[in-house]
């Protein structure tokens, strides 16, 4: 599996906890009578291809729109969703399809916050239970006592003391961050290496989010934790990542280090992004800014050909439409797949030979 | 989950269900029914009758299909009821050459406008013992029914009706009181009852005038050996009302058999759905969870059972096997655990798809834990509505097999004592005593399971929507 690596992949195995490789998920849907008889068989391609590295104590961001496919990503590392094509490799050994023996192991290791912290725990359960359930799952702690005491260190971790008053509460009986302290204690209690964050800040108010996220980072550098951070909202991202990576309609278009990526994007779309942060200026906040975006994200069933971006891109040439652009080393770590980014020859060359393709396609067809 | 927490939650739960006044009418005759079920053998006027509900001997002293005795209205005629005369009181004389004469009396009072239907002297005893039956009137006046020696053979009980072999006796008796008025009597016609408890006047046979107060019964038995006895005697008068319900053209007292009807309903019921729901449930969390071929082939099993007519079913079962209740239950199960499967096959569905399902999947919990863990709890609270709601249907079902004459007949069941009734004419014979009891009983079970099951679902129902 890792003789096909992608040229981007420049960080040494030692460093690297989680590699994902070309990771695709194609969801089936519902098909027309047409469809059904032409023995046609649609698919929406949700993730289309995702490679990207997460090192030792690092935090990644992934960033994009809705849909553009980074929670499909996280669940398919969570082993939630099972992917379509493309590797899992963990601490430099393949878990893309493992027995349930494996898997244990892997569930260990590498667990997940959810967006939603009411939702993500059972509304019967007491916090205790909350933090039980993990140890019990997998037989930490044998008896009562060894596993409250987890629980008694893992909520002082997250700063939800004393233990007495909150572990007899229900889920509802907690504020939102709390709620999401609590959420970040079940994956901290078996001292996992990776965790993937899907948008942990986004239900949580505004005045708790900055505080929510310093206590994930001061774990992450306490436990040396690998963080993915999935996210929408590139304001935090910049705050709490060391590198990121943007994503649109399933695929990384540019990824690099956080300040790099942030203040020379080089990419038209991380530049929509970018730019269409709010910025609290006096006088100004209720002007509606002129994005460079137009139009609506496609839908992920039909993916334009060429650059999948070209359709909204203010800056869409001849070869955005027939040719799509690979990963180029733009900056130190710095990768972004456009075609601005490559001189003239290299585009006529490239739109030539994509259009060659085409058409001995449409013969042999 | 502790059992304290369970405690406190059960009390937070009664608090709740207190306010429905459905559901506490609901229990509270379910109660009822339970306590009557469970102490009914000491309430019933027949000790014994559910193990001879259908032994002819058992009930033939009873009059044959009688109404209740309530339909003695205050200001109607009288009809005399059935009773059963034990309390005799009893001395013991010696005689000349050492012979023991034992005498038992027994004190009736008589106020009906009408002569009970028979008057039968039975009593236990051994030996060969000459035993002589009278009757004494409020008037002073004896008669004495029979004089002879009687066979008397351990465990067997000796009968003496006085309908059936008295006639002549009493003729005998009214001869000589008025020789005028027995001239015209012949004992294969009249009805020996009628001349007794009547005053003595000339048209006494065609329009007697009943002469009312304390009658005394007596029966004399004389030991001429050592080891011979009489015991136990009783008069039981046979009226032409008897009992709270009346009886069936069996003779056997529908009373009696309501009340010991209501253990079996209450077993039927309760197990019945227990299971069901059981299954039910079990069966619409797995194929929920698991997806796939197994949620494919419980849904299919479900269409068949679903669609399968019962009643077609067991009557074919019924042609080729005995079907005991046991059986019956087994075969209503079996139908029956789809209609608790669909709703919770729902939720569990969408159950599954929660994120915190999904959060447990995550830190790698087994799918057993999941379904054991999660969903189950989720979804109990739902499976108890749908038990209580599904009793009556189990009850009403079992009484529609049984009126079939597909049910246990072993057992008393309302259905069975509907299916006699169906089965002997009724409803032409106008017997509504025999079928309206029943009829009501299993619509008042049914009812208070409907209430409860009602009471149930308001109270869970909203805290599963808002989890």
């Amino acid at each position: 599996m890792n003789d096909n690596k992608p040229h981007y992949f420049e960080f040494d195995d030692q460093d690297v906890v989680l590699e994902v490789i070309n990771l695709q998920k194609h969801f089936p849907i519902r098909r027309h009578a047409s469809e059904v008889l032409a023995g046609a068989h649609p698919f929406v391609r949700a993730v289309d291809g995702v490679s990207f590295q997460l090192r030792r104590g690092e935090i990644l961001g992934l960033v994009g729109e809705s849909g553009c496919g980074k929670t499909t990503t996280g669940k398919m590392i969570m082993k939630l969703l099972e992917p379509t094509h493309g590797s899992l490799v963990f601490n430099g050994e393949d878990v893309t399809h493992t027995g349930k023996g494996s898997e244990i192991h892997y569930r260990r290791r590498v667990q997940m916050v959810f967006q939603d912290p009411y939702a993500s725990m059972n509304p019967r359960f007491k916090v205790k239970d909350v933090l039980e359930e993990p140890l019990l799952i997998h037989k930490v702690g044998a008896t009562k006592a060894e596993r409250v005491q987890k629980i008694r260190a893992v909520m002082e971790k997250v700063k939800i003391t004393p233990y007495e008053e909150y572990s007899e509460r229900h889920p509802h009986m907690l504020s939102g961050g709390q709620r999401q302290r609590i959420a970040t204690a079940r994956t901290l209690i078996l001292e996992p290496s990776v965790i993937v964050a899907d948008e942990p800040v986004s239900m949580i108010d505004l005045s708790t989010r900055a505080e929510i996220l310093h206590m994930m980072k001061t774990v992450q550098r306490e436990m040396e934790l690998s963080f993915l951070y999935i996210t929408h909202d590139i304001s935090t991202a910049r705050y709490f990542t060391d590198r990121i990576s943007v994503m649109y309609l399933g695929k990384i278009m540019e990824i690099g280090p956080s300040d790099s990526v942030i203040d020379q994007p080089m990419h038209p779309y991380s530049r929509a992004l970018i730019s269409a942060v709010c910025e609290p200026v006096p006088g100004k906040a209720n002007e509606l800014k002129v994005l460079p975006i137009t139009g609506e994200i496609p839908s992920a069933a039909k993916i334009p050909a060429g650059c999948r971006f070209h359709t909204r891109c203010l800056e869409a040439m001849e070869v955005c439409k027939v040719a799509e652009p690979e990963l180029l080393k733009v900056g130190k770590q710095h990768y972004a797949a456009c075609w601005l980014n490559t001189d003239e020859e290299t585009r006529r060359k490239s739109r030539e030979q994509a259009v060659a393709q085409l058409e001995s396609r449409a013969k042999t067809a | 989950m502790s059992f304290r927490e369970n405690l406190e939650g059960l009390g937070e739960f009664w608090k709740e269900f207190r306010r429905s006044t459905l559901g506490l009418v609901g229990l509270t005759i379910l109660i009822l029914f339970v306590l009557v079920g469970s102490f009914g053998q000491y309430l019933i006027p027949f000790p014994g009758a559910t193990e001879n509900w259908r032994n002819i001997d058992f009930w033939q002293d009873n009059p044959q299909a009688a109404p209740p005795v309530w339909t003695n209205l205050p200001w109607g005629t009288q009809a005399a009821s059935s009773e059963f005369l034990t309390d005799a009181k009893t001395e013991t004389d010696e005689l000349d050459g050492g012979v023991k004469q034992q005498t038992w009396t027994i004190n009736y009072n008589f106020t009906a406008d009408q002569a009970p239907r028979d008057v039968i002297f039975a009593f236990a005893g051994i030996g060969q013992v000459p035993v002589i039956l009278s009757v004494t009137r409020p008037d002073g006046k004896t008669i004495e029914v029979s004089r002879e020696q009687m066979d008397l053979v351990e465990e067997q009980l000796t009968r003496f009706s006085v309908t059936n072999t008295g006639a002549g006796k009493v003729i005998e008796f009214i001869r000589g009181e008025d020789a005028e008025i027995a001239t015209s009597m012949l004992a294969d016609i009249v009805k020996p009852t009628r001349l007794l408890f009547s005053k003595i006047a000339s048209d006494m046979e065609t329009n007697p005038v009943m002469l009312k107060g304390e009658y005394v019964f007596t029966i004399k038995a004389l030991y001429l050996t050592e080891n011979s006895k009489v015991e136990n005697p009783t008069v039981r008068i046979s009226g032409f009302v008897s009992g709270l319900m009346g009886t069936d053209i069996s003779k056997r007292d529908i009373f009696t058999g309501i009340i010991i009807g209501i253990r079996w309903a209450l077993i039927i019921g309760l197990l019945t759905s227990l299971i069901t729901v059981l299954i039910g449930v079990l069966l619409g969390v797995i194929a929920a969870y698991f997806g796939g071929k197994i949620d494919w082939v419980i849904n299919r099993v479900y269409e068949y059972f679903y669609l399968m007519p019962i009643i077609p079913f067991l009557i074919v079962i019924a042609a080729i096997f005995k079907i005991t209740i046991w059986w019956l239950i087994a075969l209503i199960v079996i139908f029956f655990w789809s209609g608790a499967f669909k709703p919770v096959y729902g939720m569990a569905l969408q159950l599954k798809e929660e994120v915190f399902v999904e959060a447990s999947r995550a830190l790698g919990a087994s799918s057993w834990r999941i379904i054991l863990r999660h969903i189950f709890p989720m979804v109990l609270p739902y499976s108890f509505a749908v038990m209580a709601l599904s009793v009556p249907g189990v009850i009403v079902y079992e009484a529609t097999v049984s009126i079939l004459g597909l049910g246990d007949p072993s057992i008393v069941s309302w259905g069975q004592i509907l299916h006699d009734a169906e089965g002997q004419g009724a409803v032409i014979n106008n017997l509504w005593w025999w079928v309206v009891p029943p009829g009501l009983m299993i619509a008042l079970m049914g009812m208070s399971f409907v209430f409860l099951g009602t009471a149930l679902d308001k109270i869970l129902q909203p805290k599963l929507k808002t989890r």
